[in-house]
């Protein structure tokens, strides 16, 4: 799995945008930052508990100059029906049929072909700024994802359950 | 034209089969066991009377412990799948996402397509007992904890019983060691093909007799080696005749 300081893989697959299939390469990417979150299938229970909660928080994520992406190793089509099933998502899901991207990222689980849930947040510099994994069963936070995308782009030292508003740690200059 | 039971009286039909289990097994110890006993003392013991109270004594040691170990084991096998009903119903109720993705995988892979699979469980999740049940019998291959422990020992004791006597009953009657016994084989021989029958009857096949001969020959089998037996050990020790 990447570690944070690692570049971003890039990639270019076919994905979903609300009810059409389209193409997404990294290098499509304008906004400061992005969030890229593995998950293992569509049509699951437990998915869309994340990918719906990403969807209603997608305006904060813009509002922090972030784009979310959600990858799985289901079809483009498959995508299309899983976000009519939801009733809309507001952000592509890309469709890795062939886990490259997950593999890239080193979170595809080659015995159940299927990617971790694991979720990635790139800098502007197209590196790994933050990494994380999850069990498959174990949904996660969207709250503590977007903590972290705001914590990154603070540049400051940001303490323990740090959170917008709370005060700095020192300067790493001056560490 | 075959007249299709309908699902309630299929399941009680299901559940009456059950005790099939009880009474093949129990009828068939019953006689092995006693034929065994008759034939072995046949050949190291001299007096009739001997044999029968101790075949008798077999009889009645046999169907209280068979019937006690069917009822235990029921009673364990109850308690067993209750305590794991109530965990799956506390797990279902703090987290019902992990059995609707369970039910989802499983299927999955049985054939239906993932999407389908999703709509099925979400159709099942509308109802948290539909669930909870199609969660317990898909997954787990539980059905309903309602095994009946007194019933299971009572009816596996009676078989043991009702087998115990087919040999039994004419070893007494007839006057002499060896025509009893005979007559004792040959009664033996006659059940244990009839239930082997009955039991590839119930099971639909086309051959029973074959069914009814695997029988015949595990009877004779165990009645020839326990008469050997006794002839071996026969020399060891003299047992007075009554």
């Amino acid at each position: 799995m990447l570690k944070p300081g690692d570049v971003a893989p890039p990639f270019d697959l076919p994905c979903a945008k609300g009810d059409r299939i389209d193409r997404l390469a990294l290098r499509q990417i304008t906004t400061e930052m992005l969030v890229l979150f593995f998950y293992p299938r569509d049509f699951s229970f437990i998915c869309p508990t994340e990918v719906v909660g990403f969807h209603h928080r997608i305006a904060e994520f813009r509002a922090e100059n972030t784009s979310l992406i959600g990858v799985s190793v289901d079809s483009a089509e498959s995508h299309i029906r899983w976000i009519r099933e939801l009733g809309g998502i507001d952000y592509p899901l890309l469709a890795d049929e062939r886990g490259e991207v997950a593999r890239a990222y080193g979170v595809f689980d080659e015995t159940k072909k299927v990617a971790l849930r694991a979720t990635f947040v790139v800098d502007r510099r197209r590196e790994i700024a933050f990494a994380m994994a999850c069990p498959l069963n174990i949904g996660r936070s969207v709250s503590e994802t977007l903590r972290i995308v705001r914590a990154i782009r603070t540049g400051r030292l940001c303490p323990a359950e740090w959170q917008p508003g709370a005060g700095f740690g020192p300067l790493e200059s001056d560490l | 034209m075959a007249v299709a039971l309908d699902p309630a009286e299929k399941r009680r039909l299901f559940e009456r089969l059950s005790s099939v289990r009880e009474i093949v097994f129990g009828v068939q110890d019953g006689v092995l066991t006693t034929a065994g006993v008759l034939a072995g003392l046949s050949g190291a013991v001299n007096g009739r009377t001997q044999i029968i109270m101790a075949a008798l004594a077999s009889t009645a040691a046999g169907a209280l412990s068979m019937g006690a170990g069917a009822y235990l084991g029921t009673r364990a096998e109850v308690e067993v799948i209750r305590g794991e009903l109530a965990r799956t119903r506390q797990e279902a109720a703090a987290q019902p996402y992990v059995l609707q993705e369970e039910l989802l995988e499983k299927l999955a892979g049985e054939g239906l397509t993932r999407e389908a699979a999703y709509r099925v469980v979400k159709l099942l999740s509308g109802s948290p007992h539909a669930l909870l049940t199609t969660v317990e019998a898909k997954l787990y291959g539980l059905g309903s904890a309602g095994g009946n422990a007194l019933l299971d020992g009572i009816t596996m004791g009676a078989a043991f019983l009702t087998g115990a006597l087919v040999p039994l009953l004419p070893f007494i009657f007839i006057a002499t060691v060896h025509a009893g016994l005979i007559a004792a084989m040959a009664t033996t021989a006659l059940t244990l093909f009839t239930v082997g029958y009955f039991q590839g009857w119930l099971a639909n096949r086309e051959r029973c007799w074959l069914s009814g001969l695997r029988f015949l020959t595990i009877a004779m089998s165990a009645a020839a080696a326990g008469y050997l037996i006794g002839l071996a050990i026969a020399p060891l020790g003299s047992v007075p005749s009554l």
